[in-house]
């Protein structure tokens, strides 16, 4: 290894582990007795959970996929980062598990008379059935996973031997993921979000449903990079030259989902068919329209004013506020995205939403600590490394 | 298999700053010779057919044109949306690339912003000329006028006015831009008094001071901000057109990002196919590389799955709404009286484009080439399966009808590529089709090397 | 026209390498009026020359929001207070409808604000006088050498200390750059006056052109001579070249009712009732109508004293015995067709209130011919 660098395995600070454990246990206690008190609610929280895990599970694994192909060199230092996220394609399915035993209370299209009633939903039944949902499930588990397994376990060898191959192999695999990435991501959206209004279909939902992922899995990485350096454990050689990348991404995502939602509203509202307006009728009834035009402040205009300048992109504090912002902007998207079919009167937040958010973030630190032990943070055999190191804006 | 560790040279052959000046700009120091004589005359031919089609048609009126009840959009908006897809290549590698800080583009971004700014003047005559009326098409602009009326506002038409003026004047801006210090370049280099004036005037007087530098980087990146929205918008505007009606086939939420998709896709195939022969005759080919080219075609495979990805979302949705027009609507394009189209469309987008998965296919100059061409014709076809199939098969059976295009409309598309090609053509014999600036500042050795490790940010 | 008085001396590099050490020198030696001229940007420079960061930005943030406030501001006047139209079902202020001209005005003021600033106002061009042209210094500088020169005007210039500066850190080709002379054209010069009077005869010419005679010639004026029939005007379209035409023998105009009864006062009384309830609010109706057109001949009582004077003869009383006997249908002949002198009043009162009218007479009869019934206690 020509490098030049010499990787010092730093512990993380016990406040990490401590702290993604007592979420944990407080997230399993609490959401134990949401299913107890409130089986419907808190399984449609299950579901939020497994969609908001997944989706960056498998983002993760799309910018690691995508470092390769598009050969970048800024990201290498944090790729470890990403490949320690991208596990939660692994580990979110378990809070799909819950909404398979309790299908009957999230999807309409689960009740048989209402089916059988319904025309249109009777002509969807080849699609949405309890088998073919739970094959498509497992099949997009077992794909993603294969996928996670042959890169990340590729990159972990290269830490060894160095070799320059696997570099190509990753490469190769990662050309081969994308098509699948691509429907798997999809099929998530369309699966277990746009069918939770069967009689609604947009076939930008998974676009939708990818960049606000991706958004936030840069956000999450973001975070965990800054508080790496925090405590010191980040390798010198990062610097803001590469936060501000990450910076710009979030900048740009931000962007890139403002414009893919608008597409969306404008071309429901302008053609103004009741068959598709319905929807979003839904989303603008009683304390709903606040959570609608909140969302337009709390995912697109607040976080642009905050990232839209070149000093704000590279420093750390704007950095790790902005991605604690927008971690919790996303799942205030998918809430308003899902939620309206639980309750269609009005907005609702209580303990139930709040135990599954602990949950969550008590599953993803704490997935974070076993990983991070496990391997290495720097990739230290990859050929790209030096040119990281070296690397400015 | 490449050596991951060491930053690929942008330019091969170590040429020196002039060598770089002589070879980019020997093109414009020579009179021009025979082959370009026969080429601009091929070229210029091609428009005299379009403009003799566009005057019969300015004189007779559009009946010349195959549009009938209910085909009420043919040819025309298919070349707009045709040629303002193209224009989107050049600013995706100017700007989007520069953002991307991928070094490859500087020696392309010249000619492609150059490719976009024709080709969306190309693009612009159509809407121009497709109102019927093109002397009152001052219309289209708010202006007081003693009707008292103003433009619709809410019309995708008119947004298409404000977009493609804008994505006009944009790219121009920042081509120009660009062009500053190159015509600093030419105008302290040339002998010839006459040219001397003329770049002393376009040059505005650039001295490369680096005080001015720092700003015009500055403005160099907003406008790339700038451009990368805008040109998103432009052809997300575009698919607005189309989508925001009812009509089966056509109201979809996926078309904006699949337009936009779509145009990267067709606009860096031709790009590339245009790039082949200018590196080849004018010795560019050690700065146009085939690893420029190759990057290319990653691009092209990488959009042009989108455009597959989109297909699939169209089709899958079209069934899973239980809607029956939008089945039919699908069905039809697929098996009804345009299927030859569409399967022209199908192969020629999706299925040929995936040979760019195997590398030596990235890599040989006449597959390329081939690919390159074969995706422009499924990109035409793909507007025109759009257009047509779903307004021949609109709401009522009494309605349809089937549309064929006249003489007078190939003869219209024929003059599109004329005036493309000739504007190219000029382009190339009196600016430098390559930055000079920007080719050198990534030539290997161009840059300090640091000598500090890390570092601090540096102001931009 | 060179001067002698000194404007700069210049020095070439020929890598950036020895340029970024040179430039690290000159700054810590304390000159503030230098520059560097490079035929390309070089990374690093911008710091080593202890420049301030670009505000550039901040133009492109002004023109950006003046941008969106004007196409936002354009359309809602245009479309929700000038001539709001109903387009679509949509609200005047359609918001998501406007989002995209508004997106695309800001990114035009903004690009072309900032650049415009960035050319007229940072850079001050065009600045084809600067004494920096048309050396050899720049020549190279802008191809393929890189360049320190420094200011006379700077506080601590002196000519050979500069000089022998320059040489120490390592440039070549020292070159000594002099002012231009300046050049003082006068407003009122010949070629000015000569250029102003040409512009104002070309575009004076253009407009009176555009406006009086180009807007009259094909294909403009294709609008003004139409291929339709005006009315009052000859038509090339019919034979006999009138653009007036009669009713086709034996049609009737779409909305017209032809008058039935016309010509038959008799039938009239005998195939017409009068459908109207009589109550208080058709008498009272047909009272206000009976005041208002009838009574000026006929006067309020219906008694015949015409108000007219000597225009018009008195008409006889409308309570003779024939009046009464008369059916109100032969009435609303007289009312609809007029009779003798009295003309018609179809095109006064419509038909309801003709009815009504009569109503009013018959009350206006049965007040002055009471019969035995209209008795009560002898009242």
């Amino acid at each position: 290894m020509e490098n030049n660098y010499t990787y010092v395995k730093k512990d993380l600070p016990s406040v990490l582990g401590k702290f993604g454990y007592t979420f944990l246990l407080v997230g399993i206690v609490a959401t134990v007795l949401a299913f107890v008190f409130d089986p419907t609610r808190a399984t449609f929280n299950s579901l939020l959970t497994f969609t908001y895990l997944m989706g960056i599970g498998m983002c993760s694994l799309f910018l690691i996929g995508l470092e390769y192909l598009a050969d970048a060199v800024w990201s290498v230092g944090f790729r470890r980062i990403a490949e320690y996220l991208a596990v939660l394609v692994l580990i979110a399915p378990i809070f799909a598990i819950p909404v398979l035993f309790n299908m009957h209370g999230v999807f309409h299209w689960t009740h048989e008379e209402a089916v059988a009633a319904d025309a249109i939903l009777a002509k969807k039944a080849p699609y949405l059935n309890v088998n073919f949902f739970i094959i498509r499930f497992i099949g997009i588990i077992l794909v993603m996973g294969a996928f996670l397994l042959i890169l990340v376990r590729n990159s972990a060898k290269q830490d060894s031997s160095g070799d320059q191959k696997i570099t190509w192999r990753n490469i190769k695999w990662s050309a081969v993921m994308m098509p699948f990435f691509g429907i798997s991501i999809t099929l998530i959206a369309v699966d277990w979000l746009m069918s939770l209004e069967p009689h609604w279909f947009s076939t930008i939902i998974g676009v939708y449903y990818f960049s606000g992922s991706l958004l936030t899995t840069f956000a999450i990485i973001t975070l965990f990079a800054v508080k790496l350096k925090d405590w010191n454990i980040l390798p010198d050689f990062i610097t803001k030259d590469h936060f501000y990348n990450l910076g710009a991404f979030m900048f740009a995502f931000i962007n890139f989902w403002a414009y893919i939602a608008f597409s969306q509203l404008l071309l429901i509202w302008y053609a103004n068919i009741p068959e598709e307006t319905f929807w979003y009728l839904l989303k603008f009834e009683g304390s709903w329209m606040y959570v609608s035009i909140g969302l337009i402040f709390i995912q697109f205009l607040i976080p642009y004013a905050a990232l839209v300048s070149q000093p704000s992109k590279s420093s750390y504090k704007r950095l790790k506020i902005m991605a604690i912002w927008l971690i919790f902007a996303h799942f205030y998207d998918l809430y308003w995205l899902a939620m309206s079919t639980y309750n269609k009167d009005g907005a609702f937040f209580g303990w139930i939403e709040i135990a599954f958010i602990i949950l969550g973030i008590g599953v993803v630190v704490t997935t974070f600590k076993i990983v991070y032990n496990k391997r290495k943070l720097v990739p230290v055999g990859d050929p790209k490394l030096k040119r990281c190191i070296d690397f400015h804006l | 298999m490449r050596d991951y560790s060491i930053e690929p040279s942008v330019v091969k052959g170590k040429p020196t700053f002039h060598e770089i000046d002589q070879t980019i700009g020997a093109p414009l120091e020579k009179a021009p010779d025979k082959k370009f004589f026969m080429a601009i005359s091929i070229t210029g031919t091609m428009l005299l057919i379009g403009v003799i089609s566009m005057g019969l048609s300015v004189y007779y009126g559009t009946g010349l044109w195959g549009n009938n009840n209910p085909v009420g959009w043919g040819f025309p908006i298919v070349n707009f949306v045709f040629w303002v897809g193209i224009g989107h290549a050049g600013t995706l590698i100017s700007a989007i690339l520069f953002l991307f800080r991928q070094r490859w583009r500087n020696g392309i971004a010249r000619f492609a912003e150059g490719m976009t700014i024709f080709a969306v003047i190309t693009a612009g005559i159509f809407p121009l000329f497709h109102t019927g009326r093109p002397w009152l098409a001052h219309y289209l602009m708010p202006h007081p006028n003693d009707h008292s009326l103003w433009v619709n506002f809410t019309s995708p038409l008119l947004w298409d006015v404000f977009a493609v003026s804008t994505y006009l004047i944009v790219s121009f801006i920042f081509w120009y831009v660009g062009l500053i210090p190159d015509f600093a370049n030419l105008r302290d280099r040339t002998k010839n008094k006459i040219k001397k004036i003329i770049y002393s005037i376009t040059s505005f007087g650039w001295r490369g001071s680096n005080r001015h530098w720092q700003n015009y980087e500055m403005v160099y990146l907003i406008l790339a901000g700038f451009a990368t929205p805008l040109v998103l918008s432009v052809h997300t505007i575009v698919s607005f057109d189309f989508a925001v009606s009812q009509l089966p086939g056509w109201h979809t939420t996926i078309f904006p990002p699949y337009f936009v998709a779509g145009a990267v896709f067709s606009g860096f195939a031709m790009v590339q196919n245009v790039l082949i022969f200018i590196r080849k005759i004018f010795d560019f080919e050690h700065i146009i590389t085939i690893d420029v080219l190759e990057k290319m075609n990653k691009i092209i495979i990488m959009t042009g799955s989108f455009v597959g990805y989109a297909y699939g979302m169209e089709f899958f949705m079209a069934w899973y709404s239980g809607n029956e027009a939008e089945s039919f609507a699908f069905i039809n394009r697929a098996f009804g009286d345009y299927a030859w189209a569409y399967w022209i469309m199908v192969s020629c987008n999706v299925i040929f484009p995936q040979l760019f998965w195997i590398k030596k296919i990235r890599r040989t100059i006449p597959a390329m080439f081939i690919i390159g061409v074969l995706v422009n014709v499924g990109m035409w076809f793909e507007r025109f399966v759009i257009t047509v199939t779903s307004l021949s098969r609109d709401f009522l059976p009494s309605s349809w009808a089937y549309f064929t295009p006249t003489l007078i409309d190939g003869g219209i598309l024929v003059g599109s590529f004329g005036l493309f090609f000739t504007l190219l053509l000029i382009f190339t014999k009196t600016m430098p089709v390559i930055s000079l600036a920007e080719i050198k500042a990534v030539l290997d050795g161009s840059q300090p090397s640091h000598h500090h490790k890390g570092g601090g940010s540096h102001e931009n | 026209m060179r001067t002698e008085k000194l404007f700069a001396i210049g020095g070439l590099f020929d890598n950036t390498n020895d340029l970024m050490a040179a430039t690290g020198k000159v700054t810590d030696k304390g000159y503030k009026l230098f520059d560097v001229n490079t035929p390309f940007p070089v990374h690093g420079l911008d710091h080593k020359m202890k420049l301030k960061p670009s505000p550039m930005g901040y133009f492109a943030l002004v023109f950006g929001i003046a941008g969106t406030i004007t196409a936002l501001a354009m359309m809602t006047f245009m479309m929700v207070y000038d001539y709001p139209i109903n387009i679509g079902g949509k609200p005047d202020f359609a918001l998501p409808a406007f989002i995209p001209v508004t997106f695309e005005l800001t990114v035009l003021f903004a690009a072309i604000g900032t650049v415009f600033a960035l050319l007229m106002v940072f850079f001050k061009f065009p600045d084809n006088a600067n004494p920096l042209h048309d050396t050899n210094y720049m020549q190279r500088c802008t191809s393929d050498r890189f360049g320190i020169h420094i200011i006379a005007k700077d506080k601590l210039f002196n000519e050979d200390e500069v000089y022998d500066f320059l040489l120490s850190i390592g440039a070549k080709n020292i070159e000594r750059i002099y002012q231009y002379e300046e050049e003082k054209i006068p407003i009122m010069s010949k070629q000015f006056i000569g250029f102003l009077v040409v512009s104002i005869i070309i575009i004076s010419g253009a407009s009176y052109f555009v406006f009086n005679k180009l807007m009259f010639m094909p294909p403009f004026n294709w609008m003004e001579d139409q291929q339709r029939v005006d009315v009052e005007s000859t038509s090339t379209f019919f034979e006999d070249g009138f653009g007036m035409r009669n009713k086709v023998e034996g049609t009737v105009l779409k909305s017209y009712m032809p008058d039935e009864y016309k010509t038959e006062p008799d039938s009239a009384g005998i195939y017409l009732e009068n459908p109207l309830e009589y109550n208080e609010k058709n008498i009272a109706l047909g009272k206000a109508k009976f005041l208002t057109y009838c009574s000026p001949c006929h006067d309020n009582f219906a008694k015949g004293n015409s108000r007219l004077g000597d225009q018009f003869p008195k008409p006889p009383t409308l309570h003779s015995k024939k009046l009464r006997e008369w059916t109100d249908g032969r009435i609303y002949h007289v009312i609809t067709f007029g009779q003798g002198v009295m003309p018609q009043y179809a095109s006064q009162v419509t038909k309801t209130e003709r009815w009504a009218i009569i109503q009013y007479i018959r009350t206006l009869q049965r007040a002055f011919n009471p019969g035995e019934e209209d008795f009560e206690d002898g009242k």
